[in-house]
């Protein structure tokens, strides 16, 4: 009896605290949704956990530093910018999942993302199904704007045909025609590979290669294969810390003596995170911070490093930040923040010199909503100097040329009536 | 907790007129708490779709919870009768025909049936053993949905296909743009698995099943064929898995191989014991608790899995029969 009555209520207290501690930790965020001046809410997904995190987390900056600029301009519309960010930690569940917690909870006015395309793909389908803005700022898989285009997604990074048509060229001129891929085996690599073969055997080329998973960290097996296949070039198309792990291994088997390396991207965070003998090949930039030529961008990377503890904006940087510019061009076109009306605003719409950043008409072509930016071709190399002059430009290709026709992608796009 | 005095001082008859008076309650909570979801949730700043995965996710662990909280058997392998579930319905919207029951039919037979099929090779397998084969059984489904990329879409997952909406005769019923539609009908697929669910289990089929739980070697010395039993167990349990991850394809028009990975299994297990594994209603318990708390805590930390663990510990250190067996202590 008195054992009943003393265990009884403790359990209950406990519980009892218990729930009202679980209910002050859920309950919290909801104090705070009763608001005067709604902002525009911004929402985007990128996988800042995982493999891709780097990349993802420099086009947060890149966001972030837009949002805090247009903030202090007067904001979009004359409201105040909010920028969301949600975490996909690479998954695509959990990245439509964060998609439609940002449209159906936070009621966002547009979206942002992925880094990864087939989550890009995927948040694209819950956009178009809610009619909701969507920008992808850094998922490259063709279909995203080419056979699966829809009328409210726009993207700003390069698609794969026109990284690989860029360069593809340059690696025939300067190191032959047998090349060898190392590639992730997801939508990105399939297409970047395609893209790559495609434009390889139009000039006569031979090749071979592995597919691997897009977590994978032994590279000892492609790489024999690789060595016995004898390339003039090895095109590594691993993203993120993948394709360092494959540098460093690469490097370690003494392989760079015996063939070239190159591929489409070999980006500022990745190659940061080499050591100097693996900081080598031909590769694209999808925008680069040392412009000499071009004053606005001289301004935009000192105020960016200052904005960010110095740190030198990537090509990922300028995606987050052209994309959330963007918003702000289509809306003040559009006068609105309507899906609908912002998709008609941006098409064919041409980016001003201070967010473009490069030289040239850099546009949102109206036939696939593919962002037609120059495409950086060049070689990288240890730092010179500056830690983040790793890079030296030797062509600037102009992103139509190397994207083809909108017929080529084989976008129909459907516009809402 | 007075009442629960009285109840001790009571006799037997008007104890156990308490306890069913009890039950019934809980169950009327419960239930009014489900159907009232569309009017509640939004006020607290949450969303339709949250719920709908609550529902998914509980479903799952539930049929997980018959054979691990009732009959006693660990499985680390349950995510891939879910997956397959969700790959058979996302498949057959895609490549056969644009039907939301026959697809949950394909998707509920494939998981079911297959987990039927891959339980006979495992029944005579124990403790360790027995959750070894399950993981290494389940990954095997990842690795293929995972390779076959013109099949399956591969690491990016299973694309164009959508629910349709469902007619019976001139009625419809338009699930094919979510929101509370689409929650009802979740709802009441989730309502007809779990009847079903608690008519097996009070069954003397359930019964049994508690017995080989409580003491193996006993049911055998009294006649009860085990393995049988146990083998229908983690068919019947794979199938209402495999269910709910039909509803899973549906709810996100969408299925990755992710859906198929053991880490999944593993969370389908937290959530079972976060909730209570010798209880019903538990893992429904314990799959709110771990949605909203990764739904909520991952829009602020990437580490949300930390807070998921440290909240796993506490319940394993403090209430070792879960959330809700805590509050029935001495009940089995």
């Amino acid at each position: 009896m008195s054992k009943l009555a003393t265990s009884v209520p403790r359990r209950t207290f406990v519980q009892a605290g218990l729930a009202l501690g679980a209910s002050q930790v859920i309950g919290a965020p909801f104090i705070i949704k009763a608001r005067g001046e709604e902002p525009v809410k911004i929402g985007m997904v990128n996988p800042l956990t995982g493999v891709l995190s780097a990349l993802a987390q420099s086009e947060v900056d890149g966001a972030k530093y837009a949002e805090a600029e247009i903030n202090k301009k007067g904001g979009i519309l004359g409201r105040q910018v909010q920028l969301l960010v949600e975490d996909s930690a690479n998954d695509v569940g959990t990245g439509v999942q964060k998609t439609r917690k940002l449209i159906d909870r936070d009621q966002v006015d547009v979206i942002l993302g992925d880094v990864n395309s087939g989550i890009a793909y995927a948040m694209s389908q819950v956009t178009n199904e809610k009619k909701v803005f969507h920008v992808v700022p850094g998922g490259h898989t063709d279909p995203i704007t080419g056979t699966n285009c829809k009328w409210n997604v726009f993207r700003v990074c390069n698609t794969t045909t026109m990284d690989a048509s860029a360069i593809t060229p340059e690696l025939v001129k300067r190191f032959g025609k047998k090349w060898f891929f190392i590639t992730p085996d997801y939508a990105y690599g399939h297409t970047l590979q395609d893209a790559f073969v495609k434009a390889l055997t139009k000039l006569g080329g031979t090749y071979d290669g592995d597919m691997l998973p897009i977590n994978n960290t032994d590279f000892s097996a492609t790489l024999i294969k690789a060595k016995a296949y004898k390339p003039n070039v090895l095109l590594n198309n691993m993203g993120g810390l993948t394709q360092i792990n494959c540098m460093k291994q690469f490097t370690q088997f003494g392989m760079q003596k015996e063939m070239a390396l190159g591929g489409a991207l070999f980006e500022l965070e990745s190659i940061k995170g080499c050591p100097p003998d693996a900081q080598t090949g031909w590769w694209t930039m999808e925008w680069w911070w040392n412009q000499p030529n071009v004053p606005e961008v001289m301004k935009f990377v000192a105020d960016y490093r200052a904005a960010n503890n110095n740190k030198t904006p990537s090509a990922r940087d300028w995606f987050g930040y052209v994309s959330v510019q963007t918003v702000r061009l289509a809306a003040e076109k559009a006068k609105s923040l309507e899906g609908p009306k912002l998709a008609a605003a941006l098409e064919g719409l041409e980016l001003p010199p201070d967010v473009a950043l490069q030289p040239g008409k850099v546009f949102y072509r109206a036939g696939d909503h593919e962002l037609m930016p120059n495409i950086f071709v060049g070689e990288v190399h240890p730092p010179k100097g500056d830690a983040s002059d790793v890079f030296t430009t030797a062509e600037l290709v102009a992103g139509e040329q190397a994207a083809g026709s909108v017929a080529d992608t084989g976008c129909n796009m459907v516009r809402p009536t | 907790m007075t009442t629960a005095l009285v109840a001790g001082k009571e006799t037997g008859a008007s104890a156990e007129q308490l306890a069913a008076a009890r039950r019934v309650l809980m169950l009327i909570a419960i239930w009014g708490a489900l159907i009232t979801v569309p009017l509640w949730l939004p006020l607290l700043g949450g969303y339709t779709a949250l719920a709908g995965r609550v529902l998914v996710f509980g479903l799952a662990a539930m049929g997980l919870n018959m054979l691990l909280g009732f009959t006693g058997v660990m499985s680390f392998g349950h995510a891939a009768y879910f997956g397959l579930g969700a790959y058979g319905a996302g498949l057959t919207l895609r490549y056969l025909v644009h039907s939301t029951p026959l697809a949950m039919l394909a998707g509920t037979l494939l998981g079911g049936l297959a987990g039927t099929l891959f339980g006979l090779l495992i029944v005579h397998r124990r403790g360790v053993y027995f959750a070894m084969c399950t993981i290494a059984f389940g990954q095997l489904w990842y690795y293929l949905a995972y390779s076959w990329n013109s099949f399956t879409g591969g690491f990016d997952g299973l694309r164009d296909f959508h629910r349709e909406a469902i007619g019976f005769g001139p009625l419809r019923l338009d699930i094919e743009s979510g929101g509370t539609t689409f929650y009802f009908f979740l709802l009441g697929v989730f309502a007809v698995g779990v009847a079903l669910m608690g008519f097996l289990l009070r069954s003397p089929f359930g019964r049994t099943l508690l017995a080989i739980r409580e003491n193996e070697r006993r049911a055998r010395f009294l006649g009860i064929p085990v393995e049988q039993h146990i083998w229908l167990s983690f068919s019947i349990s794979c199938f209402f898995t495999a269910l709910a991850g039909t509803l899973y394809a549906l709810l996100n028009n969408f299925a990755d191989p992710l859906a198929l990975h053991y880490s999944l299994s593993g969370y389908f297990l937290v959530m079972t014991v976060i909730g209570g594994m010798r209880t019903f209603w538990g893992p429904l318990l314990g799959a709110a608790v771990f949605v909203v708390l990764q739904d909520y805590i991952s829009s602020m930390t990437v580490n949300w899995m930390s807070f998921i663990g440290v909240i796993f510990m506490a319940v394993v250190l403090f209430f070792p029969r879960g959330l809700l067996g805590a509050r029935r202590r001495g009940a089995a």
